[in-house]
């Protein structure tokens, strides 16, 4: 017997989620629909809101709800730093450590060469024109420490490369607190290839 | 040790691609030594504790033991071999640029142990040297000679001469060059004796042998590629533009 045609309709659309198969898709129907209709329409309500007033911040590209986001008003910011980070999670991160008080820009995504997700894909051109305001001084580059991240990393320097800026990149090494013993040797490797005169 | 065709351990191996799979999962290609490229999947290895996490990175030497007789074979353990500088900044596109070749061009589950060798040393030339070029062209002949391609660079394959570095030739994918004369080129790529004869000898000194080889290696790599172009083609040309 097949399901109706709007249980069907449901889970399909519920397999648009990362990591959703039909499997998943099926249960959290069933449970949107049999358990938790508070839940489901909630979710109808902040995903209709979301999608009618989340747009991209004009100047650090994050989520907002404004044509500027609130961090990029800020004027509590240092205004000649600009950190790239690939993520709103990775931003995220980097205010919990409380260690950087410049603005930000959020590539949304990364260079991934063999997918096709090239320089155009993740607005590089819109980077260029947000460091080139005249104000930033630095970029800090802070794009994960996966080869694509590295390849993000090393275009954006490239792409800057031409312009008065100085274009830095964070560092890596071993975490803070991390014992020898029970790093990964990528990690090591890196670290003594990387390391420093103190 | 109980001898199992559908396990394998400790194979020497590159990472040449990895993509999501499932929320917590990476599916993995894989150019191993003894049985050529092969896709694992590498469960979990996205979770932020996953001992894979932290290994599974292209461009290193790996010992992979993997299991299962479906086309995606289940990937145990990985274990870091290590002794090679990363790649950084320019090197490290033309590092993609090669995986990109071997995801595209080699076919699953097909040995190809000297190519796995000179996968190898191109890497770590790409490591140490300044000059990219040469590195790139002598990568994708002997990849072609491997796969069953092999250019010919040396003599004329209509008259059986050798090349003659003064004189223009049209070189035909398959085939080989032969003599221009006063015959037209639309079914091959017009280029100079010199050009085909530096090739050979792997001297990239000169700077229309550049430019001429790589339109060469173009054009024979885009009949062998088909309709769908080299990512990494596109973005080594929009670095060079910038
Ligand atoms: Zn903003």
């Amino acid at each position: 017997m097949r399901a109706p045609a709007s249980l069907e309709d449901l889970i399909e659309s519920l397999r648009c989620l990362p990591g959703v198969g039909p499997r998943s898709a099926q249960r959290m129907a069933y449970h949107l629909l049999q358990r938790d209709h508070i839940g489901a329409h909630q979710l109808v309500k902040a995903l209709d809101h979301a999608l009618e007033h989340i747009k991209h911040c004009e100047k650090c590209n994050n989520f907002t709800e404004k044509a500027i986001c609130e961090l990029c008003c800020s004027q509590r910011r240092n205004a000649e730093l600009l950190c790239v980070v690939e993520m709103p999670a990775d931003l995220l991160m980097m205010e919990q450590a409380n260690c950087y008080k410049g603005l930000y820009f959020v590539l949304m995504g990364k260079l991934s060469p063999l997918d096709g997700i090239g320089p155009k894909e993740i607005h590089l051109d819109r980077l260029l024109r947000r460091a080139k305001d005249g104000i930033v001084q630095e970029v800090v580059l802070a794009t994960n420490f996966t080869m694509e991240g590295e390849a993000t990393a090393h275009y954006i320097s490239e792409l800057l490369h031409t312009q008065e800026i100085k274009v830095t990149r964070i560092a890596r090494g071993l975490p803070v607190g991390g014992e020898l013993e029970h790093v990964d040797s990528g990690t090591l490797a890196q670290a003594v290839l990387e390391r420093r005169v103190i | 040790m109980i001898a199992n065709k559908y396990r394998q351990d400790t194979e020497p191996a590159f990472v040449l691609h990895a993509y999501p799979y499932l929320e917590t999962s990476l599916v993995v290609e894989t150019f191993t030594r003894n049985f050529g490229r092969i896709p694992m999947i590498a469960k979990g290895a996205k979770r932020p504790r996953s001992a894979l996490r932290g290994l599974l990175l292209a461009f290193q030497p790996l010992h992979l033991s993997w299991a299962g007789k479906s086309e995606l074979r289940t990937l145990h353990k990985v274990e870091w071999q290590g002794g090679q500088p990363s790649l950084q900044g320019m090197a490290l596109i033309c590092g993609f640029y090669l995986n990109e070749l071997l995801v595209r061009l080699l076919r699953r589950e097909d040995p190809h142990e000297q190519l796995f060798e000179y996968y190898q040393e191109t890497l770590i030339a790409l490591s140490s040297q300044q000059d990219y070029t040469p590195i790139l062209r002598h990568f994708e002949q002997r990849m072609l000679k491997e796969l069953g391609y092999a250019l010919t660079l040396s003599y004329d394959v209509t008259t059986n001469k050798p090349l003659n570095a003064q004189e223009k030739y049209c070189y035909e994918i398959e085939r080989g060059p032969k003599i221009l004369g006063a015959g037209d080129c639309s079914r091959g790529l017009q280029l100079s004796g010199r050009t085909l004869l530096d090739m050979e000898t792997g001297d990239y000194s000169d700077s229309i042998t550049r430019q001429q080889s790589k339109a060469l290696m173009r054009y024979i790599l885009n009949h062998y590629l088909g309709d769908q172009p080299l990512h990494t083609r596109q973005l080594l040309k929009d670095l060079q533009q910038l």
